[in-house]
């Protein structure tokens, strides 16, 4: 393995992708034991916070420290080392102990947002959900742009079925990056759960309509992955209209529901489109019947 | 004007005892300058978490102003949003200090000589500069007191007279080959053409570049002076936005507003 491949592995490493820690660290170890880092420079660096983040990911506490250390004798002093520091701490101290710690590095500096941040999330691991909402509110009121912490709290929200609120902490993740289908499709699949139908019905065709292929006939496109998913909320949003007219007027936004025919259109689109999909992934002809059709497809999209 | 058969011979231990001495000493002075300005450099200021808060709350009217003619977001949310901001800015809730208690009470502009913030500034920016002008006064004072006069080097293509001032500075001598080049003026090629060595060396933003410094003297001062001197009155500027957020308002259109039609034109239904 060399290193300008591992390096661009890593650099596409997210701290919140938990599944792809192992890789992470089978690339980053390598990387640290030969002590390449240091002669890579900024990157080499950014490679082994990751590999720390993602030792801690998996209880490899040994690991970390190795890093921590190295980070620390590179960087003294630098809030980004001391906040890995406090995430080390996390693994293995008290939350009161990090939650002092994370309050003694504001206050030294009391614009270090990612402290805060991971103060909301030690709140939020305590089960003190009230403080961890009260405070990331706080640290978003400040740095508005911090589209990670809107959606850490439209999940602290969710998580609570607070979903009207969580919409409104996703909006404004959707304001900052209103080029991420994946914010659109979690609004919608949250406007699904809040009850507001043809909210999420709008929201997931807005997706649909954003990451289909333009390029090609779009109707001989095969959908697959994110496209997937939005055409089946599509079709168990009008699946609700057909069986529960009631669906279209409880809006909380005063989100106008589809006319009729606007709708049974919507549905065969879907329909067809579901079927389509899985056709062409299983190499057999879908279910004939409606809800055989919604579950078989549920499955491919797990 | 020289003949070309009638030539000057140069010992050759002018270049072993000044040609290379004096680019040598000009690159490891470029070189010691950069890690001394390092070393001058303050770290950032700390800013306190009310003044960031002021500071970003135009960044977020900015972002919602700047979406709302595609609005990713429902009406009813921007709605709220927009107000929300707006009142916030009318009550002056993101101000650093609080709201205003009068509005007779106008915050009077610092004196910047007096305020230490400001002062910090001008000195890192005086700082710079004398790291510049002290190495480099002493290495023309070091070449005018030793080898004044010096003919140096022979550039090997011709080159018309309007060049004499430029490469035989310090030499009186109308007649002269163009070619020939003085001690001094070998000083003034190097002083501005060592740029791309260093950057070579010392990477892209490198401080040993003195010749940039000499082209705008004072600039960091006179860069940072506007900002120090005069406050932003961020009370002013909030009431500003929200005639702006108002327009935006105006403009305002949710991108799914008629996402049905769209979607099913695009698949020919």
């Amino acid at each position: 393995m060399d290193l300008t491949s591992s390096l661009q592995r890593l650099s596409a490493h997210r701290p919140q992708q938990r599944q792809r820690a192992q890789e992470t660290l089978d690339r980053g170890l390598p990387l640290l034991n030969s002590g390449k880092y240091a002669r890579t420079g900024d990157e080499g660096w950014e490679t082994v916070e990751k590999t720390a983040l993602a030792a801690l990911d998996l209880g490899q506490l040994d690991v970390a420290d190795r890093c921590l250390r190295v980070l620390a004798d590179k960087f003294p002093a630098s809030p980004r080392v001391e906040c890995l520091t406090g995430i080390r701490m996390e693994a293995t101290e008290s939350p009161d102990m990090c939650l002092k710690y994370y309050d003694d590095l504001l206050e030294t500096d009391s614009s270090n947002a990612s402290a805060w941040r991971r103060k909301a999330i030690v709140y939020r691991n305590m089960g003190k959900l009230d403080k961890a909402v009260e405070e990331l509110s706080a640290m978003l009121d400040t740095f508005y742009a911090d589209v990670e912490g809107w959606l850490e709290l439209a999940d602290i929200y969710s998580s609570c079925q607070h979903y009207t609120h969580s919409l409104q902490a996703l909006s404004h993740a959707l304001l900052l990056a209103p080029q991420n289908p994946f914010y659109f499709l979690q609004f919608a699949e949250t406007a699904y759960l809040a009850g507001d139908i043809p909210l999420a019905m709008k929201m997931y065709l807005t997706v649909v309509d954003m990451t289909d292929d333009d390029d090609t006939d779009v109707l001989d496109t095969i959908p697959t992955g994110i496209t997937l998913r939005a055409w089946y909320g599509v079709m168990l949003c009008t699946q609700r209209f057909i069986t529960d007219p009631r669906a279209a007027s409880s809006s909380a936004s005063n989100t106008p529901a589809p006319s009729t025919a606007t709708l049974s259109k919507l549905d065969d689109l879907s329909k067809e489109r579901l079927r389509t999909a899985y056709l062409n992934l299983k190499n057999e002809s879908p279910p004939t019947t409606d809800s055989e059709l919604m579950s078989v497809v549920a499955t491919i999209i797990q | 004007m020289s003949n070309s058969n009638v030539s000057l011979y140069l010992d050759p231990q002018i270049r072993d005892w000044v040609l290379f001495p004096i680019t040598l000493v000009m690159i490891l002075v470029g070189v010691l300058r950069h890690y001394v300005v390092l070393l001058l450099q303050n770290p950032p200021k700390k800013v306190p978490r009310a003044a960031i808060r002021e500071q970003r709350a135009l960044v977020r009217s900015q972002i919602l102003r700047a979406t709302s003619a595609e609005s990713p977001i429902p009406p009813t949310y921007y709605k709220s949003i927009s107000q929300h901001l707006s009142q916030a800015f009318l009550d002056g809730t993101y101000l650093k200090d609080g709201p205003p208690k009068d509005e007779s009470e106008k915050p009077k502009a610092p004196n910047p000589l007096t305020d230490p913030a400001a002062m910090d500034g001008m000195m890192a920016g005086m700082k710079t500069q004398m790291v510049m002008m002290v190495p480099q006064m002493i290495i023309m004072g070091w070449i005018n007191f030793f080898f004044q006069g010096f003919v140096l080097i022979k550039l090997p293509f011709p080159l018309t007279l309007g060049f004499k001032s430029m490469l035989q500075r310090g030499i009186a001598t109308p007649d002269m080959d163009v070619r020939w080049v003085s001690s001094l003026s070998w000083y003034f090629l190097n002083f501005f053409g060592l740029n791309g060595l260093y950057r070579l060396i010392l990477g892209g933003d490198n401080s040993a570049d003195s010749s940039r410094d000499m082209n705008t003297p004072f600039a960091a001062a006179a860069m940072a002076s506007p900002q120090a001197g005069q406050p932003q009155d961020y009370n002013k500027l909030f009431k500003a936005e929200r005639d702006n957020l108002e327009f935006a308002e105006g403009l305002y259109s949710w991108v799914a507003k008629d996402v049905e039609a769209r979607v099913l034109k695009k698949y020919g239904r």
